[in-house]
């Protein structure tokens, strides 16, 4: 080979090239092309015939059937927004706590990590379903029986467990919404709990002591030190909160847009997905720009 | 440098976990306890005395708060495993028997049994190990030098190229399955094997519509991977490679001799992570696979299947109630390998999130 003169930065430059090359041929095949396709197909009437795919250009009608005549889209992503809205604080400030007393010396501690860890491991698919009772019995609906049953279950052993028999309604009311879901939220929180955990450990020592030196209680340590330090992992689980319910296949929208592929709907699943994924984008960033100003990092 | 301090500290914490020093304190009896306390509030201001009698008293009570916190949460993840293992070995007559809570009046392993039969177990465990080890371990290899490309050098356009990646993360499979299929029922590379056979393969039901993208650092989740790699080998220190390309290593060369040892815990973690992902995927290999060729979909069709081989008529009714001892034993026996997997192996779970992945961000 003749010599070409480069410099060392420039042929470093080419070996990250080289190092990324498989996963770029990859990603235009598997990811970047099927985006584009699902783009146009979002654009167009799909219809199925012998061995291809139809495709009448629509323009923006599958937007428009979409957002005002189909019956359940826009109520779906309403509700799906409000409820990760609702949903997010909670499962940070649960994973939060959590992580803060699980962070504390006591026996037991490396068997209730694994026990919040565990549900990360299990938790999908199939088996998910039939825990909580969703799965579908061929069409006799009696299978939502056992599912409210095992909820009911639930809220009453809780109940016992604490001790609690019956406040006044509305208390109870409250409790009760909030227990019928408990599963669902210690089930949601396992990767969020260790992210915290981890950031937890990294609160320096020397902090700590000088706030004991100080004598400051419990309740002004956590204001004051532990929620600035861990403030960067509130935003890396805020966002990973969002992302994972977005993309979690039991959501309502998601379900919606499933169906609407197993009826060949293919134009309108494109658009209804892509109107979502927009959404939730626009989401994500206006969070991200509020939530940054807020977070104290450490001077380095 | 975050990732450095993150990394450390987290190994620091750790270590100490692993082995705990045990600190003797002499026995005492409460009523001594009770009076060196009270000795210690004697030369004390009010406010003093206050404060630490208010902290003595938290640290009394918040064990106990903590212990039955910690309990109960517990007990709810674990409560449906409970309900599975209670389920699975009971007959399904008793399944309505208000009596009967958690353990059942008579012990049977026959829906087990049954289940194993339905689900044709072994062939499917075989499958699906076979397709998993082999998924996550190109899955593996691929997203960590991918992974360390965007780690360590810098090119052209990478700012771009990782925003692929994020997107990765972030577009849902179910958005971009019906071109994937596509792709694979009609595949071919440049018309070449079309030049060829006459007309294009169709890969749909061969394990190819797995291997392949796992081949190409994009099965699944694989954005996640490639970001969780380039986080970890970012907290390496730079040091390590600029000490080997003076002694005129290659950059190839170096990452596999030098980088890849050095991350060593990462990579198990990923692996198993993939593993257990790709174990429990049933979304993406039902759009590619249409018979039960792995657990997750040999389970999520368990309730056809076990009125064919069980009842041997698919139209016949059984009570879901009772249909619930054999759904919860299928269960019980598809995660059992994962569960295992998950005990033996619990800390390079956890510890390998926490090192590096998300951590950094």
């Amino acid at each position: 080979m003749k010599k070409i003169h480069m410099s060392y930065e420039k042929k470093k430059g080419l070996y990250g090239y080289g190092f990324i090359a498989l996963w770029f041929i990859g990603t235009l095949v598997f990811f970047i092309s099927p985006v584009i396709q699902s783009i146009i197909f979002s654009f167009n009437e799909v219809k199925v015939e012998e061995g291809e795919l139809a495709q009448t250009f629509v323009g923006w009608a599958k937007y428009q059937y979409a957002f005002g005549t189909d019956p359940n889209y826009r109520q779906y992503l309403v509700e799906m927004l409000q409820n990760t809205a609702l949903k997010t604080p909670v499962i940070l400030i649960f994973s939060l706590f959590v992580a803060i007393v699980i962070n504390q010396n006591f026996r037991g501690r490396t068997f209730a990590r694994a026990v919040f860890f565990l549900p990360v491991i299990i938790a999908t698919g199939p088996v998910y379903a039939i825990i909580t009772g969703d799965m579908s019995t061929n069409g006799s609906n009696e299978a939502a029986q056992f599912s409210t049953m095992f909820e009911t279950d639930m809220v009453d052993q809780l109940l016992e467990f604490v001790g609690i028999y019956g406040f006044n309604d509305k208390f109870t009311e409250i409790l009760t919404t909030l227990t019928a879901d408990i599963l669902n939220l210690v089930w949601n929180c396992g990767i969020q709990i260790l992210i915290f955990l981890s950031a937890l450990q990294n609160v320096s020592t020397s902090a700590k002591e000088a706030a004991m030196m100080e004598g400051a209680t419990a309740w002004e340590f956590f204001w004051k030190i532990t929620l600035p330090c861990v403030s960067p992992m509130i935003l890396a689980c805020l966002i990973y909160t969002i992302i994972d319910t977005f993309i979690d296949p039991t959501n309502k929208v998601m379900t919606l847009i499933v169906a609407k592929q197993t009826q060949w709907d293919f134009g309108l699943m494109s658009a209804m997905a892509w109107a979502y994924f927009a959404i939730v984008l626009v989401a994500l960033g206006i969070i991200f720009l509020i939530i940054r100003n807020w977070i104290y990092y450490e001077v380095e | 440098m975050a990732d450095m301090v993150n990394t450390s500290g987290a190994s620091a914490v750790l270590g100490k976990f692993k082995k705990k020093p045990k600190i003797k304190e002499p026995k005492m009896t409460r009523k001594e306890r009770n009076e060196r306390f009270k000795k210690r509030l004697e030369n004390l201001t009010p406010e003093e005395q206050a404060y630490l009698k208010r902290k003595r008293a938290l640290e009394g009570v918040w064990p106990v708060v903590r212990a039955i916190l910690v309990f109960s949460l517990c007990f709810i993840i674990l409560y449906p495993l409970i309900f599975m293992v209670s389920t699975a070995f009971r007959p399904r007559a008793e399944m309505n028997d208000p009596t009967i809570m958690w353990i059942p009046k008579t012990f049977i392993t026959s829906n087990i049994t049954d289940c194993i039969k339905a689900m044709d177990f072994w062939n499917t465990l075989g499958n699906t190990l076979k397709l998993n080890i082999g998924c996550a371990l190109l899955s593996v290899v691929t997203c960590a030098i991918t992974g360390y490309g965007f780690a360590r050098f810098k090119f052209k356009g990478k700012g771009i190229l990782f925003g692929i990646v994020i997107l990765m993360i972030l577009v849902p499979a179910q958005i971009i399955n019906i071109p994937q299929f596509l792709y694979f029922r009609y595949w071919d590379i440049f018309g070449i094997i079309e030049a060829i056979k006459g007309e294009p393969v169709n890969l749909i039901n061969s394990p190819w519509t797995m291997y392949l993208p796992a081949l190409t650092a994009n099965g699944i989740r694989a954005g996640l991977f490639i970001f969780l790699f380039r986080q970890s080998f970012r907290g390496l220190p730079k040091e390590l490679e600029d000490a080997a390309y003076l002694d005129g290593c290659s950059p190839l060369r170096t990452f596999v001799q030098i980088m890849v040892p050095n991350a060593a815990s990462v990579f198990l973690t990923v692996f198993l992570f993939a593993i257990v992902w790709y174990w429990n995927d049933y979304y993406v290999s039902t759009t590619f696979f249409t018979d039960n060729t792995t657990i997750a979909l040999a389970l999520k069709n368990l309730n056809d299947s076990l009125r064919l081989t069980i009842f041997g008529n698919g139209n016949v009714s059984v009570s879901p109630r009772e249909l619930i001892v054999w759904l919860e034993a299928g269960c019980l026996i598809s995660i059992a390998p994962i569960l295992v997997l998950y005990v033996v192996l619990q800390k390079y779970f956890t510890e390998g999130i926490a090192h590096s992945g998300l951590t950094g961000m």
